[in-house]
């Protein structure tokens, strides 16, 4: 594919079978998109927009309809999302299916979002399962033995009879051991001046370093060679980029002959990833034999390559509509986050609302990990898009962050935000970074590391007062807990009237405080900007 | 100090490529080359943040709330007035103190939400627990933590160097800003002692006549009354 075209490649496979309320929809047995063939009940990638990772899942169904394509796709968990509930340990590389009914099980994508096959081998002991060998068990991408019922929330190694509809049987491993097909050797002209005009991030963000802390587990060495760089042209990447390759503790995969220029990763994920877009991978199969071939992608034989045009297993960018210009080498790679509608959205907001892996969670788990940082004098009318935005376009880095003032005590004059970054490196190249001289919109920014002391409320509420001394009958003690519970407005003639009454000249001497103090503040930081566009023009 | 400004030199020297760089950070993403689906993200950013301005608009803020209220407590509670659809409780994490919850409550449309906050505001309205009313004033966007980014806000942002005139005047800013950060805290601590002065006094007056109450009502039971309305010579009618 040369750069000049802009469409991946797409062609629809065996016919299934027609259907839909008015006939239209048009069902299918596989699919071929950008020149990997996909049948039902493949394993396959799919990623979210702004996620680094990709979430894995099985081919249910296939249409078009309206000119649409869809597919209707089976979860698998990682081990880290479904964290909570898990008992006992955990295999190297295992997931686990979904199943049961409710949110989380399955759902309906543009066949446009999938992007990659993985091989998943079921290694249940289930008689309906075959069993597989130990090269195809070694070989493939993940294992999984045990069923995550996601309406009760519980694991399970005993395989229902039937999922989402479908006989387990059919989602069980394939009849014929899986054939190691040549993974598609496509060979796209390097073009080193591909990216020239990229402003944007550098290595997009799934193919960024998964956590290893995370999953220990699924440690699965992987490293594939990511990143690229077009290094030469782009010093003020080197960086950054040295920043991860020096957090990588992976165990290489044996045989791999990867050049140093090259960043070993063990995102398994993108390793699929990068199979798929092959527009710079030149895979060759020999010493691919003892990785499995869909993370074959980019094995390079140092001789060939010279230090800037290394065939990086691409990153299959995430699906951003932003990163039309998406960084390093290929240009195939911005056409296909043209063409490629990108979001799940359906996916993510079941994930997170539903596992409650919240934000709180993931604070805390970044403090430990030493990726929490704490910016603060922001503009609070920063959403969480935009400070993530603003991280992304001043430091190259990714992240994800949330704006955390308290609407009743905090300052709306300083913005306050928490950002979790992908490493601990990243998170000190960018506090450094910004508190060295990042001015957003006349502010400038400041930030430290960790999470803020803030104490568990107690129970007690200061205010809410309680008669102590009086014995109260059996039935008083009913109406008074029943009285906690309710509310209502006071009225003039209760004792209780004069009292609320203190309490709201109270809170309204505290307003007028709190708006002084603000306003006060507010004005300070005027003067401050005056002075400081005036020296810049005396400076210029 | 010295630390700071080492800190800064060896910064300085990894920035040393980007130097002084004008970056124009806006939402719209840059340059597109040619692709009709930005102009389509655009419109969505746009209607994205229309509608949440709207549930802006019907949302209200209730805060001075004690921490054992939760959702269906506050549903029940405004139920005279208005039908609540959503409750988000705030979560504290920068205040070091020990607050008061909050939370917003998203009700069926702005009207409610009017009918509401006037409710609130003109009576004393009590949630769970006396005698400390709540406080209910008009939701604005920036309290919502996961809000959509407002499509037309325009980002710059700057480096600076050392060597550069507003470098000064920025250090002296970022003073000035970490200061007042300090000064809102104090003020917050001032007040919460505040009101803990208060609900102490409120507690005293409240026990002291709850003990005369209490002799009163003994008096009444065991008869003793009689025996001084007799002494008296009192009538004792009820």
């Amino acid at each position: 594919m040369d750069g000049s075209n802009e469409q991946i490649q797409f062609s629809w496979g065996k016919l299934r079978g027609k259907g839909g309320v008015k006939m239209d929809t048009q069902f299918y047995e596989s699919f071929t998109l950008d020149n990997v063939k996909y049948s039902l009940y493949d394993c396959v990638y799919l990623f979210k927009h702004g996620d680094p990772e990709p979430y894995i899942g099985k081919i249910l169904k296939i249409w078009e309809q309206n000119r649409s394509k869809k597919v209707k796709i089976l979860w698998f968990f990682l081990p880290k999302e479904i964290q909570k509930y898990l008992r006992g340990s955990v295999v190297e590389n295992e997931i686990f299916l979904a199943s049961g009914d409710g949110i989380g099980l399955a759902d309906i994508n543009p066949l446009e979002a999938v992007a990659g096959k993985c091989t998943v081998i079921c290694i249940s002991k289930d008689e309906r399962n075959r069993q597989p060998s130990p090269q195809e068990q070694a070989m493939a991408d993940y294992i999984f033995y045990r069923v995550f019922d996601v309406k009760n929330c519980t694991l399970s190694d005993q395989l229902p009879d039937k999922i989402a509809g479908l006989e387990v049987k059919v989602l069980l491993n394939p009849k014929d051991e899986l054939v190691i097909s040549s993974p598609n050797a496509v060979n796209v002209p390097l073009n080193p001046n591909a990216d020239d005009g990229l402003a944007a991030t550098a290595p997009p963000p799934h193919s960024a370093v998964k956590e290893e802390n995370e999953s220990p587990d699924a440690a699965v060495p992987l490293s594939h060679p990511a990143a690229k760089e077009v290094a030469a042209k782009l010093p003020a990447r080197v960086p950054l980029s040295q920043s991860v390759v020096s957090k990588e503790e992976q165990k290489p995969v044996a045989v791999i002959p990867i050049s140093e220029s090259v960043i070993k990763k063990e995102d398994k994920k993108s390793a699929a990833a990068i199979s798929l877009s092959q527009s710079a991978i030149k895979e060759e199969e020999k010493p691919v034999a003892s990785t499995p071939h869909p993370r074959s992608a980019v094995v390079e034989n140092n001789a060939k390559y010279t230090q800037s045009q290394n065939a990086h297993g691409g990153e299959r960018p995430p699906k951003k509509l932003k990163l039309s210009q998406e960084a390093t080498v290929k240009n195939m790679i911005p056409a296909v986050t043209e063409t490629r509608p990108l979001e799940l959205p359906s996916r993510q907001a079941d994930r997170s609302k539903w596992f409650k892996i919240s934000w709180d969670d993931k604070l805390r788990r970044a403090d430990e990990q030493g990726t929490l940082v704490y910016i603060q004098n922001l503009d609070i009318h920063f959403a969480a898009a935009d400070i993530e935005e603003l991280i992304r376009e001043a430091l190259q880095l990714s992240c994800t962050a949330k704006p955390i003032n308290h609407p009743t005590y905090d300052d709306p004059n300083n913005g306050k935000a928490y950002a979790i970054f992908r490493t601990k490196n990243d998170a000190d190249s960018a506090i450094s970074k910004i508190n060295s001289g990042l001015v957003v919109g006349g502010r400038p920014l400041y930030c430290s590391k960790g999470l803020l002391k803030v104490p568990k409320s107690s129970g007690t509420f200061v205010g809410h007062l309680s008669l102590h001394n009086i014995k109260i009958g059996q039935k008083q003690r009913e109406e008074q807990k029943k009285a906690v519970s309710t509310s209502h407005c006071s009225q003039p003639n209760t004792i209780e009237y004069d009292l609320a009454l203190d309490w709201m000249l109270l809170r309204a001497k505290q307003e007028k405080k709190f708006e002084i103090l603000h306003k006060h503040h507010k004005d300070g930081r005027k003067g401050f900007a005056s002075i400081g566009s005036k020296t810049a023009k005396a400076g210029n | 100090m010295l630390l700071y400004t080492f800190l800064l030199k060896s910064v300085c020297i990894l920035l040393a490529q980007n130097s002084y760089r004008l970056g124009q950070v806006s939402v719209e993403p840059y340059s597109c080359r040619d692709c009709p689906s930005m102009e389509a993200s655009k419109e969505n950013a746009s209607k994205e943040y229309a509608d949440f301005e709207e549930k802006v608009k019907r949302t209200i803020y209730i805060d001075h709330l004690s921490p054992q209220v939760t959702t269906p407590v506050i549903k029940a509670a405004l139920a005279q007035c208005a039908n609540v659809t959503n409750v988000e409780f705030i979560v504290n994490y920068t205040i070091p103190y020990d607050i008061p919850s909050a939370a917003l409550v998203e009700l069926d449309d702005e009207m409610q939400a009017k009918a509401a906050v006037e409710l609130m505001t003109d009576f004393p309205f009590i949630i769970g627990g006396m005698p400390r009313p709540v406080r209910a004033t008009y939701a604005k966007a920036e309290m919502f933590r996961d809000r959509p980014p407002c499509p037309d806000l325009k980002k710059y942002f700057r480096w600076i160097k050392q060597g550069d005139g507003e470098y000064e005047a920025m250090r002296k800013l970022k003073n000035l800003a970490k200061r007042q950060e300090a000064e809102n805290m104090a003020l917050i601590k001032n007040l919460l002692d505040e009101e803990k002065e208060l609900a102490k006094q409120q507690q005293e007056a409240l026990n002291g006549n709850g003990k005369k109450y209490q002799m009163l009502e003994n008096v009444v039971s065991d008869g003793t009354i009689r025996n001084l309305a007799h002494h008296y010579g009192v009538k004792l009618d009820d």
